[in-house]
């Protein structure tokens, strides 16, 4: 039985640089996402999703592939669990131009432990990430704020 | 539902607008929004429960019919819907698509649920494609005045010829 796959599909009036700059530029990140995704984003380097206010590492993983602005691809998991194969996944994030002036930006979050904790939080969570990316793109400020992380 | 559905196929869609639950409402039910952001086409009912319910292409073709199955305005709404210019698809029947409006602040959580007791159904396929771009044009055009131009006009390759 293969493992549950996530899949969002979100249509940005934007340029793929600018989704791109959304995603890991710590002042973009640090209005909608609530942390900062800290890395060299070379191939095989660690990455870490930081807390804005503390700096504690709530994901970690590695870069598998990082080819801006199109395509970026990570492992995904809790840092008490990377080791354990099982509990990491893997985000595949999808920039593409689309007709005029848009962007289709697919994320692709795989590799799941069915009924995990973690299956359920990026359910919830991805939808909120990525409309209040798209908020903040197109209207310069950020969705009022979403309920912290626990 | 009933258990055929839970057998069949579904599609998901969560979104987050700021904007509050009425004009969400409006602007998923009243021409004069959906013609700017749903490819020109507007929703002919009277929105009553069991009341019938179509979905109209600008050139007067019927893009889908069915009825309201459940009506809780500003917070949910449930469409029995079959597509109509399609033979593929509308051989597959009657479908059921659930709106879910949940306020949170100042923002909106939309939960589109679409359903159909088909397994790997073609009309399945289709709507997971066109929510995406047709909700993301809602959102820019509640929190920006504009939607999203690719979804502003009814599609040529849907044309009546």
């Amino acid at each position: 039985m293969s493992k549950p796959a996530f899949v969002y599909v979100t249509y940005i009036a934007s340029t793929p640089k600018k989704v791109w700059s959304a995603l890991l530029d710590g002042e973009m990140t640090r209005q909608y996402w609530d942390h900062f995704n800290v890395s060299d984003w070379k191939v095989g380097s660690r990455w870490e999703h930081q807390r804005c206010d503390s700096k504690k590492v709530d994901i970690a993983g590695t870069v598998v592939e990082c080819s801006p602005p199109n395509r970026l691809v990570l492992t995904w998991a809790f840092p008490n669990e990377i080791e354990d194969a099982t509990k990491v996944s893997h985000v595949t994030f999808e920039i593409e131009p689309h007709e005029n002036n848009m962007v289709r930006l697919t994320v692709i979050h795989d590799e799941l432990e069915a009924g995990s904790k973690m299956e359920q939080g990026i359910t919830r969570g991805w939808p909120i990430v990525l409309s209040g990316l798209k908020t903040l793109l197109e209207t310069g400020t950020a969705l009022p704020m979403f309920p912290k992380h626990s | 539902m009933t258990e055929s559905i839970t057998k069949g196929d579904s599609f998901v869609y969560t979104i987050y607008i700021r904007t509050t639950p009425e004009k969400l409402w409006d602007a998923l039910t009243k021409p004069e929004f959906t013609r700017q952001y749903w490819c020109e086409t507007w929703q002919d009912s009277t929105w009553e429960k069991d009341s019938s319910w179509k979905a109209m292409i600008p050139d007067g073709r019927v893009a889908d019919s069915g009825e309201v199955v459940e009506i809780d305005k500003p917070r949910k709404l449930v469409l029995k819907w079959r597509n109509e210019f399609r033979p593929e698809l509308k051989a597959e029947g009657y479908s059921y698509c659930t709106y879910e409006l949940e306020p949170e602040g100042d923002m909106v959580k939309l939960t589109v649920l679409h359903e159909i007791a088909v397994p790997k159904s073609k009309f399945i396929e289709a709507v997971s494609s066109g929510w995406p771009p047709l909700l993301s044009s809602l959102k820019s055009l509640l929190e920006t005045g504009e939607p999203l131009e690719a979804t502003t006009k009814w599609p040529k390759r849907h044309s009546k010829d």
